[in-house]
């Protein structure tokens, strides 16, 4: 299986290094094959070590693995070394991949969607000027998000995370000439290096006191302020990367990238991680079980916030960003009360439909000549319908309709927050809200672009693909997803059937705080369905029976539109005191000092020559009284030396 | 031996009043070369520097040296002066002017300072040992010695000098020689 | 003969020296700047043959008839660019002779 996780791992990464060798002499549909096959590749892999790992016999002790790792492989996943990268005294960090069944569960869903995603891209970047750039651009984000999930210790884990980043920030400033795409891509950088330094943080203390950054050193015997610090810099990792409030502005700036960019990075694996590193990390969450009810905190407000803000937005992209983050926000919820197995879940359901739901709106994008407005698409099913129902079914597993994948896996998280307290019923509320809105503003959504007559718009700009609607390698993908979003939700079933609460339960098993009733389970899906059946019903009232009226309500419209302040706020708290400081600092220090330095010197060098130039008399009595004078020193200075 | 005493007593006041006069003389002759505006006067002081220098060789036993200083010196460097002089006419130019400020102060300081620093490397190399008399054989000093040392001991040297002079000869005449205008 | 020992006339070499060294320095007539040159001759040849004497080698006299020689020549040499001045009418002041002004 650790063959699985190395090919998994590495086959990406091949096929960026050669699309990048290749350069121009490659030619596009070459290096646009290369990168897909590459990701196909590591799927396989990523199944190779799947059933590596299902294979393995169990371990009679359970946790997590110990750091040496001897010949009898542990069952619940293995370590497997490279080599020593980083060794300083005692503290070493070896180049590991860990193979256990979060990370092959991981690794799927990232290969597997993110195949799919970038053969999707073949079609839709076709005719782009810098082709080769973003396939390798988009196989370097696919290894780099591997190892993110495959690392073997904490410091592995941060490198991907790292990488990710990069690979986002050069991914959503691809088309570098819109001033738009090149800022977003800085306000996302900057966003997740805010999130990377929250994360140094904690790992210093980690190292500090437990001199290793394996993940059993979070298992370490800890204080409980360090415990705490330690996870609330993981969380500010999380949030920074998940887009969660507060650091959530960069997400929808995100769109400006190439849309099957948003599908796999945006919706699908990137903004994934942070719930993944919360799974990975819950040890130290559990002992820092405040901060782990933060992050479910924060997770329950930025998924009714998102839903809020999804109401009124206009282009269709965003809105199926906004989406994102509420969706992430019920993951967050999830790990948050300690159900690992249901947020990891609901991230694997999430990726299904939500990339299908990027791509179906790519479909349309790209059959307008790149128009994303919503307000001038309306009627579009009638001339596009395999992307109508494409959609409508990622829409429906969005709201969580039976027997959708968001059904099944959405109601859980939903119902674990029963048990834990009076802040739980908060956090169902939350829940349930969210449930509406995402009925509301989804359909909303599909009521306003798919049925109908086409508007004058449609008609005048829409132009099909030799008669289908898009080439094969972006219809194949989307009708692949679509089964998906579909049935994908059928693996599982609380309380019936649990087949990847077992699967992960050695290593993130859940919280007995979590866990629910089958009576509360039931009753929680019936109310979120038909809550959300609501929503639906009330979109439908309103943008396309027209039976109902927006309401006006200038105040709130106001402040959904401008997304809650929060650009303003940060702008003013942070971008504002920095950039006049900058310009104090250029105005007093550098100009003056920094920038004189050059022209200084020119003038003192040239003062200087003038001073000596007047030893140059001319005269030949001046010369030859040097020569005396030098004479009468030297003589002295050998007579002092006798 | 007595009488010898008597005589050499008697020689050697006299030899200091001769070297008194000729130091003094040379001195003066000295100073007055260098302060004369008319260089006219000044070869002429030259001439008494000379011709008192020539007595100091006397007495130092070296009448070969003594009799070439007046020969070559006075006679032949000192008449070529003056002639020059008497060509380039009448320039009269007072000795202290002209010239930045410090030019003057510099100069008295260096000179200053190579004279005292002649005066002390000579007192440190010599340590003492300059303060008695030697004696020396009756034939140092004379043409004859002079002459037999040049070609033996001090060959490299006599031949050289003859060179010297050639180029010398050659090199006035050079200068002295009518410029061809390139025309 | 008694007489004053080798370190008078070591002396009287100094004090010339430093005569003719500051007539070298101070004067603008060229002729004269030469004849300054010659006293400074004449002192280093003095004291050579005083301590000729004193050491009793025959080398320092040798040495003096030398460096009489040399003078002589240079002063030919000196004489005739004083005279190729003078041909071109230029000023034998030896201030204005200063195209080395820097």
């Amino acid at each position: 299986m650790t063959g699985g996780a190395w090919l998994c791992l590495l086959a990406p990464l091949v096929g960026t290094i050669l699309i990048l060798l290749g350069g121009s002499w490659l030619p596009r549909k070459f290096a646009a094959w290369t990168a897909t096959a590459s990701v196909f590749v590591a799927f396989g892999g990523a199944i190779w070590a799947f059933f590596g790992v299902r294979s393995a016999p169990p371990t009679p002790a359970g946790g997590l693995l110990p750091l040496q790792v001897p010949a009898p492989v542990p069952a619940h996943g293995e370590l497997t070394t490279a080599w020593t990268w980083l060794q300083a005294g005692h503290f070493t960090v070896p180049l590991q991949l860990l193979v256990d069944p979060l990370s092959t569960m991981m690794m799927l869903i990232v290969s597997g969607v993110g195949g799919l995603i970038v053969l999707y891209s073949i079609g839709y970047m076709d005719k782009d000027d810098e082709e080769r750039r973003y396939f390798a651009y988009i196989a370097f984000f696919v290894f780099s998000m591997l190892l993110l999930v495959e690392g073997g210790n904490l410091l592995m884990l941060l490198v991907g995370w790292g990488l990710v980043g990069l690979s986002s920030y050069l991914l959503i400033g691809f088309w570098h000439e819109r001033s738009s795409a090149v800022a977003a891509a800085k306000k996302a950088f900057v966003m997740n290096a805010f999130g990377d330094a929250t994360m140094a943080l904690a790992f210093f203390i980690l190292i500090a006191h437990t001199n290793s950054l394996s993940f059993n050193a979070l298992s370490a015997p800890l204080s409980s302020t360090q415990a705490n610090l330690i996870a609330l810099g993981l969380l500010g990792g999380a949030v920074a990367k998940s887009a969660q409030i507060p650091l959530q502005t960069w997400l929808p700036d995100a769109m400006e990238g190439p849309t099957p960019v948003s599908a796999l990075i945006h919706a699908a694996t990137m903004v994934t991680a942070g719930v993944y590193l919360i799974a990975r990390t819950h040890v130290i969450f559990q002992e820092a079980r405040t901060i782990e009810l933060i992050a479910a905190g924060l997770g329950a407000l930025t998924l009714v916030v998102a839903g809020l803000i999804a109401l009124v937005q206009t282009d269709i992209k965003r809105v199926i960003a906004y989406s994102t983050m509420s969706q992430i926000g019920y993951m967050f919820l999830g790990v948050g009360v300690g159900g690992y197995a249901n947020g990891m879940f609901h991230l694997m359901t999430h990726a299904f439909f939500k990339a299908l739901l990027f791509m179906t709106a790519g479909l349309a994008i790209h059959a307008l000549a790149n128009e994303q407005d919503i307000r001038k698409m309306r009627g579009l099913g009638k001339v596009m319908p395999f992307t109508k129902w494409c959609f409508l079914a990622g829409a429906l597993a969005l709201v969580g309709v039976p027997p959708f994948a968001g059904f099944f896996s959405k109601d859980p998280i939903i119902a674990s927050t029963l048990n834990i307290g009076w802040y739980g019923y908060i956090f169902y509320a939350c829940g349930i809200v969210g449930a509406f809105l995402t009925g509301l503003y989804t359909f909303r959504l599909w009521f306003l672009v798919f049925p109908g007559e086409p508007s004058p718009f449609v008609r005048e700009h829409y132009h099909d693909h030799n008669g289908r609607e898009g080439a094969w390698t972006m219809l194949v993908p989307v009708g692949i997803l679509a089964v998906l979003a579909t049935v994908g939700g059928w693996i599982q079933f609380p309380p019936l059937w649990e087949p990847i609460t077992k699967w992960l339960a050695p290593v993130a098993p859940t919280l007995s705080v979590a866990e629910v009733s089958s009576t509360q389970e039931y009753v929680t899906s019936a109310v979120a369905v038909l809550v959300g059946l609501a929503g639906v019903a009330l979109a439908w009232a309103i943008y396309s029976e027209r039976k109902v009226a927006i309401p006006t309500a200038p105040f709130w419209r106001r402040l959904l539109e401008h997304k809650f302040y929060f650009d303003e706020a940060y702008n003013k708290i942070f971008y504002g005191p920095a950039v006049s400081l900058a310009n104090g600092l250029r105005r007093e220090f550098e100009d003056p000092i920094v920038l004189q330095t050059g022209p200084d010197l020119g003038e003192t060098t040239l003062a200087t020559g003038s001073l000596v130039r007047r030893i140059q008399t001319g005269l030949l009595r001046t010369y030859v009284l040097f020569l005396a004078m030098g004479a009468a020193g030297v003589v002295l200075a050998f007579l002092i030396a006798k | 031996m007595s009488g010898l005493v008597v005589a050499s007593s008697a020689g050697n006041v006299l030899v200091w009043i001769v070297w008194i006069v000729a130091a003094l003389a040379c001195l003066a002759s000295g100073i007055a070369v260098v302060t004369f505006s008319n260089p006219f006067f000044s070869a002429l002081a030259l001439i008494g520097n000379l011709g008192s220098l020539a007595v100091m060789y006397l007495l130092l036993s070296a009448e070969f040296v003594a009799a070439a200083q007046v020969l070559v010196y006075a006679g032949a460097v000192v008449v070529m002066f003056l002639f020059v002089i008497a060509y380039v006419g009448p320039r009269h130019e007072t000795p202290w002017s002209g010239g930045p400020g410090w030019q003057t102060v510099g100069a008295v300081a260096a000179a200053g300072a190579l004279l005292v620093e002649i005066v002390v490397a000579v007192g440190m190399q010599a340590s003492g040992s300059l303060s008695h008399q030697t004696s020396v054989g009756t034939d140092f000093g004379t043409p004859g010695w002079i002459g037999r040392v040049f070609l033996t001991d001090h060959l490299l040297a006599f031949e050289i000098t003859s060179v010297v002079l050639l180029v010398a000869a050659v090199g006035g005449v050079v200068l002295g020689s009518h410029t061809r205008r390139a025309t | 003969m008694d007489g004053p020992n080798v370190a008078w006339y070591i002396a009287i070499a100094a004090v010339l020296f430093g005569i003719g060294a500051l007539g070298v320095l101070i004067r603008r007539n060229t002729l004269v700047v030469l004849l300054s040159l010659e006293l400074m001759l004449n002192a280093g040849n003095l004291a050579l043959i005083a301590l000729s004497r004193h050491f009793h080698n025959g080398a320092g006299q040798i040495f003096a008839l030398t460096v009489m020689a040399i003078a002589a020549s240079e002063v030919c040499v000196g004489l005739g660019l004083v005279v190729a001045l003078n041909r071109r009418n230029l000023s034998l002041d030896v201030d204005t002779l200063s195209e080395l002004r820097g």
